[in-house]
């Protein structure tokens, strides 16, 4: 059974079709790399499969479970997490802090099942408010944990733990939005754009990031623009334009697609350069 | 750097704020001499929405005291502290504790409003100092405890004298304007309850906010009752509003106004369109007794301009207050006393002041009948409105 | 049918006077993302101004328009220059403290000025009237409708067809974008301000002239129902904001036809909230749209919060345990109002400043607070701590489900919103009589009392105060520390992200409405039992405005800041009582306007930064 199944997805802005009938499966394990030129619809769709926005038509069904009608932040809870293009960490709050909220689907200790939700809330402020045992340990725990997930960034993020995200570096604040992603133990991680404004060494780094995660078992969806970090990470890759997919398979045939070329070139096709230069002008013009 | 700074201004600040309370504690404490002034003090609003009321009523305390300590009251003089609270509960408390702990204050006055008042009313009642509301028309007011009097009106005795006018003016069907405050809202009720006594139907009432200024739909809604006139239960400037936008609706239906509209600003702010207004006052320009000639004569003489309710009644206050402390000697408790005990003090409103013992309130106020004329106020004549007849 | 058609007429002319002020302000809201409390002053301004060139220089109209529209332009890029200008750079609520500053201290002068008296203006165009209807309509009621159109088509053209337009709405649209394509924001707030203002002040006059009257306070409830009205329109959409006026207007007057003019507010207001309900931004808004995402590096750096060390917080506690030993009862009296406000202001702290949702209708939440336990200890004779604990209950629940509505609003819509839900309670308050006792009120409250001890004296009041004051800030702190705590920071930073990681949104700010409702219940529960007497005016929403002017002040979430913001802001004015003596009493408000000017230009964060 596939972790992700999407059924002809299409949403519109007024005149615009962003995107338009995509259809695929991700499988558990897998790595599918989502590549297009800017404006491809490629952020629309990742906004579709975490419900931030609403589709037209299709269907999302993630882990066996038809999804495309439920809010945003039931998602994570069902192993579900995302990085946003822009990077959206909670600016005045410590780097520590961000990946705790980002392990808010797990509290339980403090966050009782009960089923009506006056009385859940009730519960849940009187518990942190009197902080019982259970509580406290279940906090201690997840802060160790924490520690544990910014050590994978080396030490980029240890002795910035309690400062404030917003005096990062755009690198580290990046960094800081997955490590919050990876605290919620997804199933699933959906990178907008993970490597967008870092040099190479940077980007070396999260290429070797990715790949531990992907070693670990997460399934990942990726949209990238650099296309060698793409071509050694990917088991498959989508290719987007307007909306549709234009191809889809493995890195290397994807590649070489006529179609692809021509949509990064736009589309009076110039096909007598050679394909260095093209994958050069890929990272260029995107 | 920045932080430290800041954080030792902060401290600087609670440093300074604490020791003016120290300093504070230790004043106020010199005994009274014989020939040191009385002191009475005054709360209410010199800032702030209703800044305009506490004008006035500095207007008349100031003429009052002119007169008063022309003579002197037992050679002292006498004057009093305003404090400013904006009519808001919260610094009329505050205010109360201050007047309290000054042992040279014997009386207080005000404040403006019922909610300012009234919350202060507890710190005045234990400290036995009197607190004589002369605006607080709350009907509960005086029930505070026996600390609290008041000489305000528009109440039990005014509001049906007001119907006695709509009476005598021969209307049968009326539709009501009223300011929805305590003061509104009680005056109404008696209004209406001897309305229903003479027989006359109210098809109407719109009570509106304070701070309302367009009532255009509220006209039309009057009008569309079918009155045969129209009473206002308002202040001046409301009261002058309303009569604009009812004649600008071409209605020209006779309007029967209560006394606190009675003020210069009602015709200077209602132009032509309070012209041919019957008001039912507590005094007359025209009023041909010595005391009420005697009063506006000064006020022009002082202030060159007409006085209104508020600065007369204030001065009313005023005298009657000095009557008290006469009669009952300069003490917080002589005040009590003097006003159980005071008979007959000649007042603009009232005519002769004499208090109740048992409600700390006035009896019979004096009723005049005003009719507007050529954009001054006088006495009515009798003659009936011409619309009513037609009708 | 007939009524029905006289009171659209009354509606519309209405709706247009609505229409001028909201014009100003929809323009100011989206270039500058500023609610403009002195909007209102301007318009005031522009009405004494106005005043003068009629009465004093006798000019005639039309060169009394220009002149009222240039001073109050240059009024606007002052406030511009002095309120926002300084600030673009701090937190961004730091320009509305200024602006509520300015306000008092243009209201001020013009008391000071032209003296608290309402003044006339003579009648200066025909009063010529056409019936229409049952009801009609003047010359001035057609010359409003023409200016509030006329303007509005002028500002259309400008803002779409020229420069300055398009750098106006490039900057309205995204502020660090227009920035970095070159468009000088500074320029470009400074003549918004100026249009603003000029149509403000200009709105005033006419208004003046409409109803015949000046008073140095009419800008306040000007300004509130500009705001409702350009919110239903869509906040910082010019002919939005004017169609807006007019439904604000036409639905006022049908209020009033059904139900009567005590409940024309309450109407509006409770249209006003379902607008918002169903149309989050606005009726013109378009359907569902994810908001953009922000750009990077558009955080403002908000300085670290000031850190007191507990020994001085304790050494400050047991000061404030022995002062009643050396103050006197008129200090201690006033150290209770700041003890009592303190706990509005911790209250208010929480949604305000932790969970970032501006609110401008706490009284509200003191006026549920006092009328339950006012009405449990009467009408049913309870004990008083169980008042008090039933009333800061009822007050927690009614005031996250009033709020509820609101929780889908983002940014500046909440606080109109709670402005509206603060109106709401205190105009139910004044129409069920039959529970509450209307205007009336009730008396008689007994005073706080336990175990049979009666908390009458100043200093058991006092004590009474600062230990619930001490321990709802203990209880706070415990809140703010725990997962809540943070749960609440992050929705207030970022809600998408906060969706993104399983943070139900409705359900943390419903907690944060409710504990910030339990601690000002408890606030507005001893305030009433210490007053004895409350009615629907007791709690009013100058006092919402003070208390966030207290968070604003101390340090928005911050605790301690709260508490300091709020002993501030209730001892300058009495400190002023005694530094400017009676003769200068008037001049209180003025430097109290002119000191929170001054203090948010010294530390825009607030006094112990923002947590
Ligand atoms: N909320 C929106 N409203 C209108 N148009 C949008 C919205 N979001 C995205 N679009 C449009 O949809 C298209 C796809 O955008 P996006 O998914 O962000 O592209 P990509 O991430 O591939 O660069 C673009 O043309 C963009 O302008
Ligand atoms: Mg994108």
């Amino acid at each position: 059974m596939s972790l992700l199944e999407v059924k002809n997805l299409t949403r519109s802005f007024g005149g615009l079709t962003a995107v338009n009938d995509v259809s695929f499966s991700l499988e558990e394990g897998e790595l599918i790399s989502v590549i297009g030129p800017n404006g491809a619809g490629k952020t629309t769709l990742f906004n579709l499969i975490t419900r931030f926005d609403q589709v037209d038509s299709g269907q999302i069904i993630f882990n066996g479970e038809d999804i495309t009608n439920l809010g945003p932040e039931l998602l994570v809870g069902r192993g579900m997490a995302r990085t946003f293009q822009h990077g959206r960490v909670f600016g005045n709050l410590s780097v520590l802090d961000n990946v705790l909220v980002g392990a808010h689907s797990r509290l339980s200790a403090v966050r009782p099942r009960i089923p009506f939700p006056l009385l859940g809330a009730l519960g849940e402020t009187l518990l942190a408010l009197l902080r019982p045992k259970r509580v406290q340990e279940e906090e201690e725990a997840l802060r160790a944990e924490a520690f544990e997930i910014l050590a994978l960034f080396n030490d980029r993020l240890i002795p910035r733990a309690d400062q404030p995200t917003y005096s990062l570096s755009y690198a580290n604040r990046r960094r800081t939005e997955i490590a919050r992603a990876l605290a919620s133990r997804p199933k699933l991680l959906l990178l907008d754009e993970p490597t967008a404004g870092m040099n190479p060494t940077e980007t070396a780094e999260m290429l070797e990031l990715i790949r531990l995660l992907k070693n670990q078992g997460i399934t990942i969806l990726l949209i990238e623009h650099k296309l060698s970090l793409v071509m050694q990470l990917s088991d498959r890759v989508i290719v987007m334009d307007e909306g549709h997919v234009i191809a889809h398979g493995l890195p290397e045939d994807v590649r070489h697609d006529p179609r692809v070329i021509e949509a990064y070139l736009g589309h009076s096709s110039q096909t007598s350069r050679p394909e260095s230069e093209l994958e050069e002008d890929l990272q260029v013009r995107v | 750097m920045k932080l430290h700074r800041a954080s030792r201004s902060v401290g600087v600040v609670a440093l300074l704020a604490l020791l003016i309370i120290m300093l504070s504690s230790c004043g106020s404490n010199s005994a009274q001499s014989s020939n040191e002034p009385i002191v009475i003090g005054v709360s209410g609003p010199l800032t702030g929405t209703n800044a305009q009321y506490g004008e006035q009523w500095k207007k008349g305390f100031d003429l009052a005291l002119d007169e008063i300590n022309s003579k002197g009251i037992n050679g002292r003089k006498l004057e009093y502290i305003f404090e400013d609270t904006q009519a808001d509960p919260k610094q009329a408390v505050v205010v109360a504790n201050k007047f309290v702990a000054n042992e040279k204050i014997i009386v207080e006055l005000g404040d403006f409003a019922s909610p300012a008042s009234m919350a202060a009313s507890p710190i005045y009642q234990r400290a036995g100092l009197v607190q004589f509301g002369f605006t607080n028309s709350h009907p509960d007011f005086t029930k505070g405890g026996d600390y609290m009097w008041s000489n305000s009106l528009t109440q039990d005795d005014s509001a049906p004298l007001h119907a006695d006018y709509v009476h005598a003016l021969g209307l049968k069907k009326i539709g009501v304007f009223r300011l929805n405050t305590d003061w509104g809202k009680t005056t109404y009720d008696l209004f209406a309850q001897r309305a229903q006594e003479l027989g006359i139907e109210i098809s109407a009432v719109e009570a509106y906010l304070p701070e309302e200024k367009d009532f255009r739909s509220a006209i039309t809604n009057i009008k569309n009752s079918n009155p045969d006139g129209i009473v206002f239960i308002s202040y001046y400037g409301d009261g002058a509003l309303l009569a604009q936008q009812i004649r600008a609706q071409d209605i020209h239906l006779p309007i029967v106004a209560n006394g606190s509209n009675y003020s210069p600003k009602f015709i200077e702010l209602g132009g032509d369109a309070v012209e041919g207004v019957y008001l039912s006052s507590n005094f007359a320009p025209t009023d041909p007794r010595p005391e009420v000639q005697e009063y506006l004569k000064k006020f022009r003489e002082k202030y060159n301009e007409e006085s209104d309710y508020f600065a007369a009644h204030a001065y009313d206050t005023m005298i009657l207050i000095a009557a008290a402390i006469e009669k009952g000697g300069a003490t917080r408790e002589g005040v009590k006393k003097g006003l159980e005990t005071v008979k007959d003090v000649p007042s603009v409103v009232y005519g002769k002041v004499t208090f109740n013992t048992e409600t700390r309130r006035v009896q019979e106020p004096v009723d005049v009948r005003l009719v507007i004329h050529n954009g001054n106020f006088e006495v009515w004549d009798g003659s009936l409105p011409a619309s009513s007849a037609s009708n | 049918m007939n009524i029905f058609f006289d009171q659209t007429i009354n509606g519309l002319v209405i709706g247009n006077i609505y229409a001028l002020m909201a014009v100003g302000l929809a323009l100011i809201f989206g270039t500058a993302n500023l609610i403009n409390f002195a909007h209102g002053s301007v318009y005031m301004a522009g009405a004494y101004v106005g005043w003068t060139c009629v009465t004093y220089f006798g000019f005639p109209l039309f060169l009394t328009f220009l002149v009222v529209m240039l001073f109050c332009a240059l009024l606007g890029m002052l406030i511009e220059r002095v309120g926002l200008r300084p600030l673009q750079n701090s937190a961004r609520i730091a320009p509305l403290l200024a602006t509520i500053g300015i306000s008092f201290i243009l209201d001020q002068l013009a008391q000071i000025i032209f003296s608290p008296q309402p003044l006339a203006l003579p009648p200066l165009i025909s009063t010529k009237r056409f019936s229409l209807g049952a009801t009609s309509i003047g010359v001035l009621d057609i010359l409003i409708a023409s200016v509030s159109l006329i303007s509005g088509a002028l500002l259309y053209v400008f803002l779409r067809y020229t420069r300055m337009g398009w750098a106006i709405r490039a900057t309205a649209q995204d502020r660090d974008a227009a920035q970095q394509m070159g468009v000088d924001v500074n320029r470009v707030n400074q003549v918004t301000f100026a249009i603003a203002s000029a149509l403000g002040g200009l709105s005033g006059m006419l208004v003046a002239m409409y109803f015949n009257v000046l008073t140095p306070t009419m800008g306040f409830q000007a300004g509130l129902k500009g705001f409702a009205a350009g919110l239903i329109g869509g906040l910082g959409n010019v002919p939005g904001a004017i169609i807006g006026s007019l439904l604000l207007g036409l639905i006022e007057s049908y209020g009033v036809a059904l139900l009567g003019s005590s409940y024309r507010n309450l109407f509006a207001f409770v249209i006003l909230l379902v607008v918002l309900v169903l149309k989050p931004n606005g009726i013109f808004s378009k359907g569902r749209q994810l908001p953009p995402e922000p750009m990077t590096g558009t955080f403002i750096a908000s300085s670290k919060p000031v850190q007191i060390p507990r020994s001085v917080l304790i050494g400050v506690s047991v000061l404030a345990f022995l002062l009643p030993i050396i103050s006197n009862n008129y200090w201690l009296s006033v150290f209770t109002t700041a003890l009592l406000y303190g706990i509005l202001a911790l209250s208010l702290t929480l949604v305000a400043g932790t969970a970032g949702l501006m609110s401008i209708g706490h009284a509200g939440l003191l006026a549920i607070g006092g009328y339950t336990s006012a009405l449990l200890s009467l009408r049913l004779g309870l004990p008083f701590a169980l008042a008090l604990l039933l009333a800061a209950c009822v007050t927690a629940i009614l005031g996250m489900l009033l709020v509820m509505p609101a929780f889908r609003l983002r940014g500046h819509y909440v606080s109109i919103a709670t402005i509206g839900i603060g109106e709401i309670v205190s105009l139910t308050i004044l129409n069920w009589e039959s529970l509450t006792g209307g205007p009336v009120g009730l008396m008689n409250i007994p005073p706080p009392s336990l175990f049979g001890f009666e908390f009458y004296s100043n200093r058991s009041l006092y004590w009474l105060s600062l230990v619930l004051l001490l321990g709802l800030a203990l209880l706070q702190w415990q809140l703010v520390r725990s997962h809540i705590g943070r749960t609440l920071r992050a929705i207030r930073e970022d809600e998408v992200a906060a969706q993104a990681y399983g943070i139900n949104l409705n359900r943390y700010k419903g907690i944060a409405f409710a504990a910030s409702g339990f601690i000002a219940g408890i606030a507005g529960v001893i305030l009433t039992h210490s007053y004895t007497y409350i009615n629907n005016e007791t709690f009013n929403n100058t006092i919402s405005v003070l208390a966030l002017t207290m968070v604003i002040l101390g340090g928005r979430g911050n605790i301690i800041g709260s508490i300091l913001g709020a002993g501030l802001l209730i001892v300058i004015p009495e400190l002023l009582r005694d530094v400017l003596g009676e003769s200068f009493i008037v001049y209180r408000m003025l430097l109290y306007g002119l000191l929170l000017v001054l203090f948010v230009r010294w530390r825009p964060q607030g006094l112990l930064g923002t947590v």
